[in-house]
């Protein structure tokens, strides 16, 4: 038993280096993608307080305006536009019908609301769209769907073209958001509302323009995550659950942290994927993935009860 | 005093008339999911579900003239919400349609109880084949055991078995386990070895892991058992880890024509079992065009009509229809109770003529049921993707019950010790 948790797993790495790389590109193409949907929950809780339960059903929104609107005829890139346009609508509803009123409520009452948004996406985009499951329009963005090849070791590694344009693309919208955050007033002005909420309103930054403007960010984060599951393996309601994913991710970065929630992201990604594919499926029967990255990151919350990069809470009485 | 009087009349009026208009149907709740992670795949269904009871309605005044209310209760394919369906329909209904394998696995016991027939044709718990202990559960024209022994016998047509690596990919629910106790006999009497691979409900859409588990073992095949989104995330992954789709066998719930779509040409060749298939001339479509179609009742739309789930749809209210109609006959009323349609769900003969006579014309394979055979065990045709559509690629294939009977006898009569004191219908010969 010792020997198939401590020695054999690390032989089968060594004996099959090609299939050990191939295990971590996946992994890191999945903690990319986590790493996209925790932003979006990182984005919003920083300026607001506010824990985002609407986050799936907006990836799914997105795609599904996206979708929607090219089937109607209207060419794929005017059709991302137009779902910015239609995010950006709803960022404005959310903040002058749902969180408006609330403001200066407890935070329970505005993750309740967020749990209202979900609900009433759910109806509207099913409403619109219908629940069919319906094919992202890859081809007509000019994502790329073909495979490069290598054999390292003479071995075999496949990587999906699809994979790499995702992995540039969310490094590129990383990058720009935290350029963003920190070079331009309005980034500036988040980051103050984050770090002190009075302080911020004080000197004269508006709440509702940042709420606005950070309900929007997630909703083009949400529209590049829905491009990038749904060209996997389809658009349609399914997509939603995939934010649950995020959920271990913010504990082990921490709720606060842009940095953690990339970091703790890809940590999550290749970490499932080794501890799957070498201890799991060999040890336990597979299906690991659904609770390893929460025992991780219960494992960390001992240790680090604000995450691996969360700001310590020091409260003075 | 006076006043009170009228009151009391105009409420009795009241009652008496509301009481005839329910009366006056034929109440087949359906546990349906529209919405969900699961919604691709019960849209359609639901749909030619729905289409089939409101031709009838329409053309023939319901099912010997009387009308069925085929009222759906969303359940989002979640067992909690299905079970709170059946408790709210089940005073007025004469069956209910769990359409879940996790809902069916609950309501089971309350059924006996409540004595409702269960209408699950194609899932279910595959033991409900044994009609004499599960004398209310119906899973015409086939079961999971079934399906399982057909993709066997399909694959041992291309070649001995003894020595080969079968992968099972299946989701990581009682659906998914359901034909594992039949594939494991296989394994073993016919020398392959069985590699079980759980999909999570959260992970159906980022196969990763599993389909690394699938080159890491390099399988000769590989069975699905999938639902709704696992289906797209699994083909896909087939394709991108380029596995042979010509070695990949889904259940019939596996063989939904939008979730291979997303993938189109670089999809040909995958399979699925399936005890039913669209059939655009039938007579029966044509009827549906004009009755419900255009009359716009419908929620479909071309594409969903010429696909496989919709005329399963189809076929599944069509079974419930017979039932229906053979109790009437039976029984001599238009208005039959639940009882009445489990006698009628155990007295189904859908023969071929029978079948054209009702314009399914090829849609499904000729079956009957008895008091003791609740399954039908109709067989069915291996579909393959061609790029566009599923095609039939085999003969009609007939499941070798004998080979399991023994193993459904021994799981119904341990089901039946487990959930003592269990109803068996002791006047059921067979």
């Amino acid at each position: 038993m010792l020997k198939d948790i401590f020695v054999t797993p690390f032989a089968d790495m060594f004996s099959a280096p090609d299939f050990l790389l191939q295990v971590l590109w996946e992994g890191l193409v999945s903690g990319v993608l986590y790493a996209l949907i925790a932003l979006g929950f990182v984005l919003i809780f920083r300026s607001s307080r506010i824990f985002n339960f609407a986050q799936g059903i907006m990836v799914v929104f997105a795609a599904l305006t996206l979708v929607g609107l090219h089937s109607f005829g209207i060419p794929a890139w005017i059709s991302v536009v137009l779902t910015l346009g239609v995010m950006f609508v709803l960022a404005v509803s959310i903040e002058r019908v749902v969180l408006r009123p609330l403001v200066g409520q407890p935070d329970i009452i505005l993750f309740m609301a967020t749990i209202g948004i979900t609900l009433f996406l759910i109806g509207f985009g099913e409403i619109i769209f219908g629940g069919e499951n319906k094919v992202m329009i890859s081809e007509e963005l000019g994502i790329p769907t073909g495979d490069t090849v290598l054999e390292p070791w003479g071995g075999l590694l496949i990587l999906q073209h699809l994979d790499m344009t995702v992995v540039v693309v969310a490094v590129a919208l990383v990058g720009g958001l935290l350029a963003f955050l920190n070079y331009t007033q309005m980034g500036r002005a988040i980051r103050a509302l984050g770090d002190d909420h009075q302080a911020a309103l004080s000197v004269g930054i508006s709440l509702q323009t940042v709420w606005v403007l950070v309900w929007f960010i997630a909703g083009i984060i949400a529209l590049v995550t829905g491009i990038a599951w749904g060209a996997r393996a389809g658009v349609s309601f399914a997509l939603e659950v995939i934010a649950y994913k995020a959920l271990p991710v913010l504990m082990l970065g921490g709720l606060e942290s842009i940095t953690g929630a990339i970091i703790g992201g890809l940590l999550i990604g290749i970490l499932e994927k080794l501890f799957e594919i070498y201890w799991g499926q060999p040890l336990l029967g597979g299906n690991t993935e659904t609770w390893f990255a929460f025992v991780l990151a219960l494992i960390v919350l001992l240790f680090r009860p604000q995450g691996l990069f969360g700001e310590r809470i020091i409260e003075r009485v | 005093m006076k006043h009170f009087t009228k009151l009391a009349i105009a409420a009795v009026v009241a009652g008496i008339t509301a009481g005839s208009a329910i009366a006056q149907e034929l109440y087949a709740p359906n546990l349906a999911y529209r919405t969900g992670p699961f919604a691709a795949t019960g849209i359609p269904l639901m749909n030619g579900q729905a289409d089939y009871l409101a031709m009838l309605n329409a053309r023939d005044g319901g099912v010997g003239g009387v009308p069925v209310n085929a009222e759906e209760c969303e359940t989002g394919y979640s067992t909690e919400k299905g079970v709170e369906c059946y408790e709210k329909t089940k005073d007025r209904s004469i069956v209910t349609q769990p359409w879940s394998t996790g809902i069916t696995l609950q309501v089971l016991p309350k059924t006996n109880i409540d004595m409702i027939p269960i209408l699950a044709p194609g899932y279910g718990f595959s033991p409900m084949m044994d009609g004499k202990t599960f004398q209310w559960a119906f899973n015409a024209p086939a079961g999971y055991w079934d399906a399982a022994d057909m993709i066997i016998q399909f694959i041992e047509g291309q070649g001995d078995l003894n020595g080969k690596k079968v992968a099972f990919l299946h989701l990581d629910h009682p659906f998914g386990k359901e034909p594992l106790p039949v594939l494991e006999a296989a394994a073993e009497a016919k020398g392959f070895e069985l590699v079980p691979i759980p999909v999570g409900l959260k992970e159906m859409q980022n196969q990763s892991a599993q389909w690394l588990q699938i080159r890491r073992e390099r399988p000769d095949y590989v069975v699905m058992w999938g639902w709704g989104a696992m289906n797209a995330g699994a083909i896909t992954e087939a394709v991108k880890t380029k596995f042979p789709m010509e070695n990949m066998i889904g259940v019939w719930w596996s063989g939904h024509d939008a979730d291979l779509a997303i993938v189109g040409d670089k999809g040909k060749g995958y399979k699925s079992i399936s005890w039913s298939f669209p059939n655009a001339d039938a007579p029966v479509m044509a009827d549906i065009q004009k009755h419900v179609i255009d009359a716009g009742k419908s929620q479909t739309n071309d594409a969903e009509m010429s696909g496989v789930f919709y005329g399963r749809g189809i076929i599944i209210s069509a079974i419930l229809a017979e039932g229906i109609a053979s109790a009437q006959a039976h029984f001599g009323t238009g208005e039959i109770n639940a009882e009445q349609l489990r006698w009628g769900l155990e007295n189904i003969n859908m023969t071929e003529e029978r079948i054209n006579e009702l314009g399914l014309n090829g849609m499904v394979a000729p079956f009957s049921t008895s008091c003791g055979n609740h399954t039908g065990h109709s067989g069915g045709w291996m579909l393959e993707w061609d790029g566009a559509k599923f095609v039939k690629v085999s003969d009609h294939l007939m499941p070798n019950v004998d080979s399991y009977a023994e193993l459904a006898n021994a799981k119904a009569a341990e089901y039946a010790e487990a959930n003592a004191p269990w109803p068996v219908n002791e006047d059921c010969g067979g």
